[in-house]
């Protein structure tokens, strides 16, 4: 039997909306100043970490799950249908 | 600690000290003393390098904001005190913009007018001013005069002059030591003549250890303190002053009375940026008895030394020497 | 001296230290500045999977029966599994329990810059080749048929920065025997003034061109339109966190020309909502990546993504990632499970079903991979990197969803190896 994408999106989104709430509402205690972002400005902190490697492994797993994206907009496409 | 690191002298840079990464001290001349880099790098040739970029910085903002600068941005606001309007680039505006609150935060006592007072005052011949020419000099001081309008500012009276000096040097220090870290220098500290911004701590994690100079006994370090991040600035009664009849005057001035302040010989003040601990030291200086409520509640810790030599301290964890002496 | 805490009328210190911060570049973290430095980068991927059917017995042994069209002419688009070839619909091999065989092999060659430009902008150059051979099933896990073929893909990025956000756009191109892709996208960021709240939105359109290569068949087009909005947070010091939801619409082609009986709906929404979270471990230097993503679309498939690994320094420049990752989906609302345990023809589509696929990655099935990756600072400008990664992919494993356990298990390993330079 099938949903229509938006039975489908709301059904999983309840936990995700939790999630967006508390990320955009939370104050975490006292700001974090900006001397204090020397932790967060290590490579390893950041989002974008490797770019190609994410680039090859984001590439591999879309071409064999049907899942794809989440983080970014654009990059090419493929025949992997 | 001292085990695993051995010293090396060589030239206009040193090796001081070698272990998972090389720590090199490249000493330079500005801001009216001595300044250094000290930061960890692969090769002596890749710090000097390094240094190099910053102690260009360092003497670009010397040159820009040298009262003596004859087509310079201060010498052309004060050349026209009493005439027209002056256009400023965004980086001074900025700095007035700092100089505004500056004059909120210290009660009107840290004004960048006072530099005036220079006239009356040669630490290089002992001799109190006189009364008259004081008075005509405090006359010319006030902040709140200037005006300002966007970009343009203007000194409404004749003979009324700015001067960046009492934060030019810890603002360079912060410079320098940002721009370090934005070329990827991650350990190391821009010392100018006593105003540190630390860029990271040691290689291995280590705070550096900064001696605060005693007040009355140049060659001695009264204490060190610990410093992994963040600016230990110094000011004092010892850096530029005469002694006349048994007492001490120092080049730190009061606007309001033209005479030098006091009550303290030292104080040396933690916080994040060197421009702020700078700051908070000089205005210390310049509040007298009511400087340690200013100092608890604007840095991170303070060292304190007063006139009778009392030491007052707060949160600056320092490491005492353990001989009564030490050379 | 006493020591006294710093109360609430902290006002005058802090609007000091406030007005010290806002001079110009003071703080050590400006997060929209363009890069101090440029940077050159070279990864190299070398990928290849197979496939078990469960159980004892049988011989390793894989008939795949292919024929080669005239003159060279075998194609394939990359890792996809889609074949030229055209072949008798059998090789019951593949059912045979113990059964292995081989599937793709990639190697993959990427240079990568990124050039800082006049302070406030960064020019970003991507240049991929990469070349597939190997074998790829036309049903199921059944028929394996081999081919070759070879990709070009470039794209490049342009960032403008500002002093509370960004604005990138972007172009790529990519190119192969039996497709084409072409893909624009912008997007933009806005910070907060104390930088620790950065809003996303981006938008993104691609145009694909199919051309498969079998004697007879037309041009095909794909298009999509996507969005992507995003809020990034600093929580502490040592904790930053991120939400994207991301929707695309998508028309066109969808199936795969070189499967048996693959017919796809001609629209594709896809819908993704991802969180991801990295920590900061003080005393270890080390630090956790954490994310979690659902993707939902108009196929019917639903899919939860999980992934997790730590970064830990270790001495002298050298760091080591150990990862896991955890996939599941539910089958499409038209796939078509595999009629037995070892089938030896496709299964018949029911009759009035209008769409279906009898492909594997269109079914119900969980995934583990589990990885190691290395990387050494040479100097302070290079540093290399190399990883390994092992997938398996199982129906079994499914969470949700029917599952099909006449599919032979799948397992992929692949290697990376990267160097970076920075100029």
């Amino acid at each position: 039997m099938s949903k229509t994408p938006i039975v489908r999106f709301l059904m999983g989104a309840p936990i995700m909306l939790m999630v967006a709430s508390a990320l955009s509402g939370c104050s975490a205690g006292t700001a974090v100043q900006p001397w204090e972002r020397e932790n967060l400005a290590k490579p390893e902190m950041t989002f974008d970490y490797d770019p190609l490697d994410t680039r090859y492994t984001e590439h591999i797993y879309s071409s064999k799950e049907a899942a794809s994206g989440g983080a970014g907009v654009g990059g090419g496409g493929c025949g992997c249908n | 600690m001292a085990g695993r690191y051995s010293s090396v002298l060589s030239a206009a840079g040193s090796l001081i000290a070698t272990g998972a990464m090389n720590v090199y001290r490249i000493g330079f001349e500005a801001m009216g003393g001595v300044g250094e880099v000290v930061l960890s790098a692969d090769t002596m040739k890749r710090a000097q390098a390094m240094a190099a970029s910053a102690i260009e910085e360092v003497k670009r903002i010397e040159l820009k904001y040298s009262r003596y600068h004859s087509s310079g941005i201060v010498h052309r606001i004060n050349e026209s005190a009493g005439d027209g309007w002056t256009e400023c680039d965004d980086e001074t505006v900025s700095l007035f913009g700092y100089a505004d609150s500056l004059y909120e935060s210290s009660d009107g006592l840290f004004d960048i007018t006072s530099g005036v007072l220079r006239k009356a005052w040669d630490f290089r011949n002992p001799g109190l001013p006189e009364r008259e020419l004081l008075d005509a000099l405090i006359e010319m001081i006030g902040w709140e005069k200037a005006e300002r309008r966007g970009n343009l500012i203007r000194l409404p009276q004749r003979g009324m002059e700015i001067d960046f000096g009492g934060f030019a040097k810890e603002y360079a220090a912060d410079r320098g030591a940002a721009l370090l870290h934005a070329k990827g220098i991650r350990h190391g500290y821009v010392n100018l003549a006593g105003d540190i911004r630390v860029i990271g701590p040691k290689p291995d994690g280590a705070p550096w250890l900064i001696g605060i100079r005693d007040p009355r006994d140049h060659g001695r370090m009264m204490a060190s303190i610990p410093l992994s991040t963040g600016a230990l600035a110094t000011s004092g009664d010892y850096e530029r002053y005469f002694e006349l009849e048994g007492r001490r005057y120092c080049h730190i001035l009061h606007p309001g009375t033209g005479m030098p302040v006091t009550h303290w010989q030292s104080v040396s003040v933690l916080a994040p940026l060197a421009v702020h601990a700078g700051s908070c030291t000089t205005i210390a200086m310049l509040k007298e008895a009511d400087a340690l409520q200013f100092l608890e509640r604007s840095c991170t810790g303070f060292l304190a030394v007063d006139r009778l030599g009392v030491v007052y301290q707060k949160s600056c964890d320092p490491e005492y020497p353990k001989s009564p002496t030490l050379s | 001296m006493k020591q006294s805490s710093i109360t609430k009328s902290n006002i005058l210190g802090t609007a000091l230290l406030t007005a010290a911060m806002s001079l110009p570049a003071l703080d050590f973290a400006s997060a929209e500045s363009a890069p101090e430095r440029g940077m050159v980068s070279f990864k190299y991927l070398n990928y290849s999977e197979s496939q078990t059917v469960p159980g004892t017995g049988g011989t390793s042994s894989s008939t795949s029966t292919t024929t080669r069209r005239a003159a060279d002419d075998l194609r394939y688009d990359l890792i996809s599994g889609a074949s030229t070839a055209t072949t008798t619909s059998g090789g019951g091999a593949t059912g045979t329990p113990g059964s292995s065989a081989d599937r793709i092999k990639v190697n993959a060659y990427t240079v990568s810059t990124l050039v800082p430009v006049a302070g406030k902008w960064s020019v970003g150059l991507n240049y991929t080749y990469d070349s597939v051979t190997g074998a790829s099933p036309q049903y199921h896990t059944s028929a394996l048929t081999n081919m070759h073929d070879r990709r070009n893909a470039g794209d490049l990025a342009v960032t403008r920065y500002f002093s509370q956000g960004t604005v990138t756009v972007g172009g790529s191109y990519s190119s192969e025997t039996d497709y084409i892709s072409r893909g624009y996208s912008v997007l933009g960021s806005l910070s907060s003034a104390d930088k620790n709240t950065t809003w996303s939105l981006g938008a993104s359109l691609t145009d694909d061109t199919i051309m498969p290569q079998i004697p007879g068949a037309t041009d095909k087009s794909k298009k999509a339109v996507a969005g992507l909005v995003g809020v990034t947070r600093v929580l502490t010091k040592n904790d930053i966190a991120q939400f994207n939801l991301g929707y695309s619409h998508g028309t066109g082609y969808f199936s795969d020309p070189y499967k048996y009986a693959d017919n796809r709906p001609g629209t594709r929404n896809m819908t993704t909502l991802m969180t991801r979270w990295n920590h900061h471990f003080e005393g270890s230097d080390g630090t956790a990546r954490l994310s979690y993503r659902f993707y939902s679309d108009s196929f019917g498939i639903r899919a939860h993504t999980l992934d997790a690994e730590y970064v830990q320094p270790i001495s002298n420049g050298w760091t080591v990632m150990p990862l896991l990752r955890l996939y599941s989906q539910n089958e499409a609302d038209f796939y078509i499970a595999t009629n037995s345990p070892a089938e030896t023809a496709p299964t018949p589509v029911p009759a009035g079903q209008v769409f279906s696929s009898e492909d594997e990655r269109m079914s119900a099935f969980g995934a583990l991979t589990l990885g190691i990756k290395v990387a050494k600072k040479l100097t302070d400008d290079i540093s290399f990197d190399i990883k390994y990664e092992n997938y398996l992919q199982r129906s079994d494993w499914a969470l949700s969803g029917k599952k099909d356990s006449g599919l032979a298990e799948f397992n992929a390993h692949s290697i990376q190896v990267g160097v970076t330079c920075l100029f």
